[in-house]
């Protein structure tokens, strides 16, 4: 039995029936086309699924959309600006941080996370807030220095 | 080819970066289309079992399936996965839906529903009747007389004993001053690439298909669902415009696309089917688990006079790339380090755990894991360096290997100077010396990789550059990019060769019907063999639009030269047009249609590299940190630094990761896969990684384009061998076993303490490096 | 994935009226990382999920010098790690949660669910156990506290009734001179489960040991205080040779089991080691607070 639930995704308001099994991410993917976060594991090991619930880094995964009812979430394609893409997804662009790419979507988000609470950190503190994303092209390192990029700035 | 380069060897940003930073990249999940079905598969909860009956008919009943498809729906003939050429690398030993369940997940039914969780719900309602067989997981068990009989060959053997030989072995033997003897075993890797297999087959009008895959070899699929469908190829479009990871487990087929493709045709309704996570661990393809017995002779001074061996690699169900696996794994065994009296035997031996396939380094990395233990072994007893060890067993330009191949280049030496440096290894303690807890040792292994598939699959790539009326260019090419770069080095060489900018150029890859043909992504072959193909089409292009400035310039073609989109006339800078003014079409005359096509049919060829770890060990936990990994590596050119930087890091987690603590475990009784996920299968995290320094030698002396070779396997090949020869450092404690994991180290440690320690004996055999004294 | 009706109730008697009603074919929710794998894996088929969530009663961080610290069942994990309350009251709660998981499953899974989930290897126990933590239930017949070393019945089993719900965590107020450590064994930085968790808190009054707790987990069915091995070092003065002394009484105390992720053998060697390592911690950090 479908449930009307209401989010704001990437700044706009969405009013949407979802069977209260549908994980955010399905519903993300499947109903709102919006299929930038990607099923990795599809059990919250690898977060190639991460997006921002109020904020915070979550794997969509993870969670139903049902719970997710009257908060805000934030995609991968919510980062633009109209057409001009956000600091750290040229960062990554520009340092090499992206290989085959599944991985980046979610690493981006947490990444965002981190800056928005920590605009300063330290290489240890880019690499504790990357922990729950997993890659398997780049070892890490132009990922780190991709973030730390913007941490000096 | 040694001017300055203006966009080979710039760290250009990647063609396709920004679209996958934005989200904006469709991979084949996010292709949605109307009506589209989603398929599932239903797995064997034995690991060798007959099918006695299967009955789907509540299957079929269940509202909302469209179609249920056993083995006796679909054609029943074997196939290889891959058609030919390729498939001399494999066995011919695989059904679409099997009579018989040859592991624990093999695929015995197929169904289309409206959901996946309708989907579940029916593969649930398929009752299966086995008659369960007895099944072994062991290849040595496997061997045996009386063993389970898994496809009816002799020993359950894949192939025929693979057998490398040169010199006289016997002879060798009779000259060494010592012999050394070891077993060595590796673990069952896995690739572990972020994006599960998944296909999606769209029918069309008139019988024509098209199909979606995450596959590195677009033309390959293409070819074997021709071959084993019946379809002819020109009625069979693939796309993979964009994939989420291969490292060679995603070139060739098993049963995922087949099914895709008859589910679409039988329901005439788009299909997808995406694997779960646990069915990409358990029905895809791991990298060959693999014993060695490894014996060498050697005199005094370190030189090697034999080297036997066996190499016995555990195929899994089926064979997969374990003939090319078996071939590549006993030629490396037998072509590092030069050894003039050489007997190697490979074995591949089926069983009933999963399916070994294709993974980077296709062999070498188990072969290596063996020879650089053992050479560290050798160091250690004679008293020699590690390094001056290999030095003085290196192969020459121009020597031959035991294979028959030849080696046009090799800065090995050069790759243990810089790394020698990079790492500071003359801080090294005498092994296990030091007397706290924690303990720090450095390693070092070497390794060598072919650029290429020879010698079982004669290589060639082929490539077209278009010129547009404007001035820009497309790249047409059928390599597939599955993140390691490969449109953007294509590109590159592409701009460079004909004279624009990187940004001229689109690359339009992964098309079948757009082409041209292409054998895939795999042995580190596309910038060294594809771009060889690419500089031809480009040098074809220039000639044409070169003759076509020439009339404009009033100059003959010689005097023209080309760089970041303008030609020049040599010598009178001031006479210069650009790209876009030599094209511009003249009213009144015909347009200019320009097109070149390449091919490129090159010799083998190999790079090298060294590799050194730091680690320190726990003594009371044994569990092991990593502290700084160098790796040198000879690649004759780097096309794009920070692309071939990335693709060595990759390569370093990888095999750091198996060195320490990746293993797919399968339960020895049942044959079930006991940590298809990735909380138990380990990857290393951002957090667990250490300071890593990479370093190429570029000295250019490659057939490849503007000089280059390959590199993408060679980044993990010597990773598992440096992380064990430094745990042996800091420890004294040899692990001749993947993974070296907390509790083996910490095993072994306590019982090195425990033993006592002899002299060492200046003459004699050592039979196990456990009898060898520090 | 299994498929289930869904409520999402705004107060706690709601809730406890929903559970009731529904009884064995219900199952609570407040972040629902582990119960929503198993939903996914269909090891778990309840017919109705309950959500406490959106209890704001039971979302808080508070501390006061008679009850000591109290969290709300639906507090997140992350929430407790990133506390200063947390951090400047109890720091080992703080860093046992930094090592649960991902910082992405931190900000879903909630401490209730680690605590009612009950798995062997849970993160928060040992910590909570060391410093005598208790919960307290709320249920149709009203509310009662049970210490947490009670609490715990059998892998994946809690003394919870059909209708109840753990509603708060409880830590006994900060005393001077104490210090406790939580070493999580396992092979990665983050992401792993527990091959072996240890936590150790000790209290000193003039140079001896007057409170001690030590906790295990991840070695037996449940987490669970050693005991034998507290009482070698209750009342002394710490020193080395009695600190190896709990720490060997501790590793008989555990009942490992081997599985994929290590084996028994080694689990009880590193109870030994672990213990040592946080006895010797958990006293530094009670020497440094006596400062």
């Amino acid at each position: 039995m479908k449930q009307i639930i209401h989010l704001v995704v990437n700044k706009e308001a969405i009013e949407i029936g979802v069977e209260p099994w549908w994980t955010l991410l399905d519903v993300l993917r499947d109903q709102l086309e919006l299929t930038g976060a990607k099923k990795g594991c599809d059990r919250g090991d690898c977060g190639a699924c991460t997006v921002l619930l109020d904020g915070r880094p979550v794997v969509s995964c993870t969670t139903l959309a049902v719970q997710s009812n009257g908060h805000s979430i934030t995609t991968i394609e919510g980062l633009l600006s109209g057409s001009q893409p956000h600091p750290l997804q040229q960062a990554f662009v520009d340092y090499g941080a992206v290989q085959c790419g599944f991985c980046t979507p979610g690493m981006v988000m947490s990444a965002v996370a981190l800056l928005d609470e920590n605009p300063h950190p330290t290489e240890n503190e880019v690499r504790a807030a990357i922990q729950g994303n997993l890659c398997r092209c780049t070892g890490y390192s132009k990922i780190v220095e991709a973030i730390l990029s913007l941490a000096k700035a | 080819m040694k001017k300055m380069t203006s966009v080979v060897g710039k760290r250009v940003p990647r063609v396709d970066a920004l679209e996958k930073a934005t989200g904006a990249a469709k991979y084949t999940a996010d292709i949605h289309l109307p009506g589209m079905l989603f398929g599932k598969i239903k797995r064997s909860s034995y690991a060798h079992a007959r099918i006695i009956h299967i009955d789907t008919s509540k299957a079929a009943q269940l509202p909302g399936v469209k179609a249920v498809l056993t083995w006796e729906d679909v054609p029943h003939t074997p196939h290889a996965g891959q058609p030919d050429p390729r498939a001399s690398s494999l066995a011919c030993d695989q059904y679409i839906l099997a009579e018989k369940a040859c592991f624990l997940g093999d695929g015995v039914a197929a169904v289309a529903a409206v959901s996946e969780d309708v989907a579940e719900d029916a593969l649930d309602l398929i009752t299966v009747d086995y008659e369960v067989l007895p099944a072994v997981f062991d290849a040595e068990q496997a061997l045996q007389t009386g063993a389970p009989s898994i496809h009816g060959t002799d020993r359950n053997l894949v192939i025929p004993p693979v057998i490398i030989q040169s010199g006289d072995i016997e002879l060798g033997f009779a000259e060494a001053d010592f012999i050394f003897e070891g077993r060595y075993s590796t673990s069952r890797h896995v690739p572990a690439f972020m994006e599960p297999y998944v296909c999606v087959c769209r029918p069309e009008p008139g019988g024509k298909l098209t199909v979606w895959s995450s596959t590195q070899a677009p033309f390959m699929v293409r070819g074997s669902l021709s071959e084993v469908l019946g379809i002819p190829m020109n009625l069979i479009r693939v796309l993979s415009e964009h994939m989420g990871g291969g490292f060679g487990a995603k070139q060739d087929l098993y049963q995922l696309e087949y099914l895709t493709v008859l589910l679409a045709q039988r329901t005439a309704r788009p299909v997808k089917m995406e694997y779960t996570r646990a069915e990409t661990f358990v029905a895809g393809r791991s990298r060959h688990p693999v014993v060695v017995e490894l014996k060498q002779g050697v005199k005094r001074d370190g030189t090697l006079t034999a080297r036997q061996a066996r190499f016995i690699a555990n195929s899994g169900a089926y064979g997969s790339h374990g003939p090319g696996i078996t071939w590549v794994g006993s030629q490396m065994l037998s072509s590092l380090h030069k050894c003039p009296n050489v007997q190697i035997e490979g074995l591949c031996v089926y069983t009933n755990a999963p399916i070994a396939g294709a993974f980077r380094g296709y062999g070498a990395p188990q072969a290596y894991f063996a020879l650089e233990t053992q050479m560290d072994e050798i160091s250690e007893a004679l008293g020699l360096d590690p390094i001056e060890l290999r030095l003085r067993n290196q192969f020459q330009p121009g020597d031959i290997g035991p294979t028959g191949l030849p080696f046009e280049s090799n800065q090995l030496a050069e790759c243990l100077k810089r790394g020698a440096q990079l790492i500071g290894w003359q801080k090294r303690h005498p092994a296990g010396s030091t007397k706290e807890v924690l303990k720090r040792g450095i390693g070092v292994a070497t390794e060598l990789h072919a650029a290429t598939a020879y010698p079982d699959t004669m290589e060639v790539a082929s490539a077209v550059v278009v010129m547009n009326e404007d001035g820009t260019a497309q790249l047409r090419t059928g390599a597939a990019d599955l993140g390691t770069g490969a449109k953007t080095v294509l590109a590159q060489i592409a701009a460079e060769e004909l004279g624009l900018r990187y940004e001229d150029i689109r690359v339009i890859a992964g098309d079948t019907d757009i082409g041209p043909y292409d054998l895939g992504a795999y042995a580190s072959r596309t910038t060294y063999i594809v771009g060889g193909a690419v500089l031809r089409a480009a040098a074809e292009v220039k000639k044409q639009v070169f003759a076509r400035a020439a009339v404009k310039l009033a100059v003959s073609v010689e005097m023209l030269e080309s760089d970041l989109g303008m030609v020049r006339v040599i010598d009178a800078p001031e006479r210069v047009m650009s790209f876009r003014d030599v094209m511009k079409p003249v009213r009144g005359e015909t347009p200019p249609i320009i097109m070149g096509h390449g091919i490129f049919a090159p010799p083998n060829d190999y790079s090298f590299a060294a590799q050194f770890v730091e680690v320190e060990v726990d003594t009371e936990t044994g569990q092991t940190r990593l502290l700084q990994v160098v790796a040198v590596h000879d690649i004759g050119k780097a096309i794009n630094p920070a692309g071939a930087e990335g693709q060595v890091e990759g390569g370093l987690h990888q095999g750091m990761g198996y060195a320490l603590i990746e293993d797919m475990v399968v339960d020895p009784v049942t044959g079930k896969t006991l940590n298809a996920n990735f909380v138990d299968y380990k990857l290393l995290t951002a957090q667990d990684m250490p300071e890593i320094k990479v370093d190429f030698i570029e000295s250019g002396d490659s057939l490849g384009p503007f000089g280059a070779k390959g590199v993408a396997e060679d980044a993990l090949c010597p990773t598992a061998p440096a992380v064990l020869n430094a745990i042996y450092n800091a420890t004294g404690v040899r692990i001749k076993e993947l993974p070296a994991s907390a509790e083996k180290v910490l095993a072994a440690f306590q019982t090195r303490e425990k033993e006592e320690i002899s002299e060492p004996l200046l003459k004699g055999t050592f039979r196990d490096s456990n009898e060898i004294a520090n | 994935m299994h498929r289930f009706e869904y409520f999402a109730p705004e107060t706690l008697p709601d809730a406890i009226s929903l559970l009731h009603r529904y009884g064995s074919t219900a199952r609570l929710i407040a972040g629902g990382t582990d119960l929503i794998t198993a939903l996914k894996e269909r090891t778990e088929k309840p017919g109705y999920l309950i959500n406490l969530a959106g209890i704001s009663e039971l979302c808080f961080i508070k501390y006061d010098h008679t009850y000591g610290l109290r969290i709300g069942a639906a507090t997140t994990v992350r929430e407790i790690e990133k506390s200063p309350l947390v951090q400047a009251t109890f720091p080992v709660i703080s860093s046992a949660a930094s090592t649960l998981a991902s910082i992405q499953i931190r900000n879903l899974a909630t401490a209730a669910g680690n605590i009612c989930r009950a798995s062997p290897s849970a993160d928060l126990p040992p910590a909570l156990l060391a410093l005598g933590a208790s919960v307290r239930l709320a249920g149709l017949a009203g509310q009662r506290s049970v210490a947490l070393v009670d609490f715990f019945t059998g892998p994946g089993k809690t003394v919870l009734q059909p209708d109840e719900i753990l509603i708060e965590i409880l830590v006994p107020p900060i005393k001077p001179c104490s210090g406790a450590i939580y070493i999580k064994h396992c092979p990665r930085r983050a992401m792993d489960l527990a091959s072996i968790g240890i936590a150790a808190a000790i209290t000193l009054e003039e140079g001896c040991c007057s409170e001690i707790g030590i906790a295990m987990g991840a070695v037996a069915p449940t987490p669970r205080r050693a005991h034998q091995a507290e009482a070698v070092l209750r009342s002394k003065p710490v020193t080395t040779g009695l600190i190896e002394q709990a720490a060997e009484t501790a590793a008989f105390e555990a009942s490992p089991i081997s599985d994929v992720r290590a084996s028994a053998a080694y689990r009880r060697q590193m109870v030994k080691v672990l213990v040592c390592r946080a006895l010797q911690q958990a006293f530094e950090l009670a020497q440094v607070k006596c400062l």
